[in-house]
């Protein structure tokens, strides 16, 4: 155990000693992990759509005794796209040449059909065969479906009014024409003035009663056209960059990067230095240079790990974030930090073993983190194989444990769990090093 | 099979060993044994397996076939320093003390990393660590590569004194006048090992 320590005294010494390898340690997995943030956010960028208007859509057109404006409408609804207006020949060249994803045309007629409330105007799509279409095609089927919304409630408001002339009767416009209507109230009063009768009996029961019913037609025909309506409401939340989620995968990718790196060049830099064969010779064994390796492992999660957590935090705090940072958890993530080092630094150190030198054992370390970060991530809903095999890595299980810590309501099951994964695994993979360590020339 | 040579008190005794990097034979079987007060230099020319065998002897590296038995300390200097670079001479000598549990008495070191010595200086705390604690038995790599003159005779004096001590030094060089410093003289030829 003394010889362990020393050995660890002695690697903390010399990556002291190295500033620049430190800073592209710690700043590599940062910049990794920003990068990763960058690709999910293109996930969500809007893809610029264009607009090709060949009705040349006015600024608002009237429907009903409604002012609809349209293009302002569009604009606030397309938020999901970047639409972009363009005659359909420019359009045209920009989605052959990939600038554009998508063109929506708005054709000839369109606004005559949409006055005309006699039948529906049509919009046209063309997309690319790109993997962005269906995407496309979903959020232009948002767009129609939000102005089909907005011209829904339009639509209802001049049938109501309609109705309303209808009950009360009114100078009104009907496609175009101007109309007097005599209207349901004024019908029945004027049937009142006439003698009873059984003929006439029957055309005042049928007036109340198409007064009744169109009376109550308002809530009916608001129901009919959004028999469901979603509500919805933004609260204060944590923003995506300051999610949960978010700051468990900045602390797994960090210390992944880090530890394994650092473990493999540590180690096959021994043997680099010339200094194994010395080592060898009684001074230290290959389970305790091992055992070196994965305490520096384990310390420089710990530090990095928690000097992130604290960085997180005081964003999170200083940001007024909705839920705060659970600093209460702290003790609990540097128990994971610990373990998950230990395990990635186990892996480093079999990776290091294998590469034998220190240029090349950097090299096999970050091309085989990348693999095991990106496998973890793969939801086990989606590839069930893919989680099988990362379960073999200390990476999930490390993404799992700082998640659990950190924002669990009930976090033991998750976290006894995954430190039973992390130990055997720093077993596993420290045993197999041990060997190679063994069989590695002086 | 090389010779055997008996003495009364032996400091090493290697039986049969050899060893191979894959398919290649780097060292035939052979045995040696270094007595009390003896100095061996073991000569060749490059290749011929001179310091596979002196890293067999010190432990450094196991051997494919054969047993080395070392009843005393050894102490080894490799023919590349082995040290670290980032580490001062004095953390250097420091931290293989503690793991060997030896003394250090060194003053007037550099104060600078290991890497930054000229190779003279690093030869020299290359050979500083392998006296550590002061083993009776030494084995030595080209001790005398990169030194100069004045320091080539403070060494022979030094290795003189260890096996007059009833120590036993076991060397390789690649310069004849050194082999005259030895009482036998190892000739290592593809491997195989002949005493003249």
């Amino acid at each position: 155990m003394r010889s362990v320590l020393r050995i660890l005294r002695k690697d903390l010494r010399v990556l002291r000693r190295s500033p620049l390898a430190l800073v592209v340690l710690l700043a590599y997995p940062l910049v990794v992990a920003a990068l990763v943030g960058l690709v999910a956010s293109y996930a969500n960028a809007k893809p610029r759509v264009a607009l090709v208007d060949e009705d040349r859509l006015p600024a608002s057109i009237e429907i009903g005794d409604r002012t609809f404006r349209i293009e302002r409408t569009i604009d606030r609804v397309a938020n999901e796209v970047t639409l972009v207006r363009l005659d359909r020949d420019e359009a045209e060249r920009q989605l052959a040449s990939g600038r554009i994803v998508a063109l929506l045309v708005v054709p000839r007629g369109f606004v005559g059909d949409l006055r005309s409330m006699a039948r529906s105007p049509q919009l046209e799509l063309e997309t690319t065969q790109g993997g962005l279409s269906i995407r496309v095609s979903q959020q232009v089927q948002a767009l129609v479906y939000q102005l089909n919304r907005e011209l829904s409630d339009a639509y209802v408001e001049a049938n109501l009014r309609y109705i309303e002339l209808l009950l009360d009767g009114g100078r009104g416009e009907f496609l175009g024409q101007q109309i007097d209507v005599l209207g349901l109230e004024s019908a029945r009063g004027l049937l009142d003035e006439l003698p009873s009768g059984p003929r006439l009996d029957r055309i005042r029961e049928f007036v109340r009663t198409a007064e009744l019913a169109l009376g109550e037609t308002d809530d009916a025909l608001r129901a009919t056209a959004s028999p469901i309506e979603l509500i919805e409401s933004r609260d204060a939340g944590r923003t995506w960059a300051l999610s949960a989620q978010v700051q468990s995968f900045a602390l797994a990718l960090t210390i992944s990067f880090l530890t394994v790196l650092l473990a493999a060049a540590a180690l096959a830099g021994e043997r680099d230095e010339g200094v194994l064969g010395r080592l060898r010779r009684g001074l230290v064994g290959p389970g305790e240079l091992v055992g070196a390796k994965v305490a520096l492992a384990a310390v420089a999660a710990l530090v990095v790990g928690l000097g992130i957590a604290v960085a997180f935090g005081a964003i999170i705090e200083l940001g007024d974030v909705e839920g705060g940072q659970p600093w209460s958890r702290l003790p609990l993530l540097a128990t994971g930090l610990a373990l998950a080092g230990a395990s990635l630094g186990a892996l480093g150190s079999l990776l290091g073993a294998l590469a034998r030198e220190g240029r090349t054992a950097s090299l096999v370390a970050i091309l085989a983190v990348l693999p095991i970060v990106f496998i973890g991530l793969v939801p086990r809903e989606v590839a069930p194989a893919a989680a099988v095999l990362s379960s073999a890595f200390p990476f999930a299980h490390g993404l799992s444990f700082f998640t659990a810590a950190l924002f669990e309501l009930d976090p033991w099951t998750a976290l006894l769990r995954e430190a039973a994964w992390l130990v055997g695994l720093t077993l596993g993979y420290g045993a197999l090093a041990r060997l190679a360590v063994a069989r590695l020339p002086a | 099979m090389a010779e055997v040579r008996l003495l009364s008190a032996h400091l090493l005794s290697a039986r049969h060993v050899s060893r191979r990097f894959g398919g290649h034979v780097a060292l035939e079987p052979c045995d040696l044994e270094l007595g009390a007060g003896e100095t061996v230099a073991l000569v060749g020319a490059n290749g011929a397996g001179k310091t596979t065998l002196l890293s067999i002897l010190a432990g450094a590296l196991d051997p494919s076939s054969g047993t080395v038995e070392r009843p005393v300390a050894v102490g080894w200097a490799p023919q590349r320093p082995a040290l670290y670079g980032k580490l001062t001479p004095r953390e250097n000598l420091e931290l293989f003390a503690a793991l060997a549990g030896a003394p250090i008495a060194a003053t007037d070191l550099p104060d600078r990393p290991a890497a930054e010595l000229s190779v003279g200086q690093r030869q020299r705390l290359n050979l500083a660590l392998a006296l550590l604690g002061s083993p009776p038995l030494l084995l030595l790599d080209e001790p005398t590569a990169s030194l100069d003159a004045e320091r080539r005779e403070e060494l022979w004096s030094l290795l003189a004194e260890v096996a007059a001590g009833g120590g036993a030094v076991c060397f390789v060089t690649q310069n004849l006048e050194e082999v005259a410093r030895a009482d036998r003289v190892g000739l290592i030829e593809e491997g195989r090992l002949t005493f003249g």
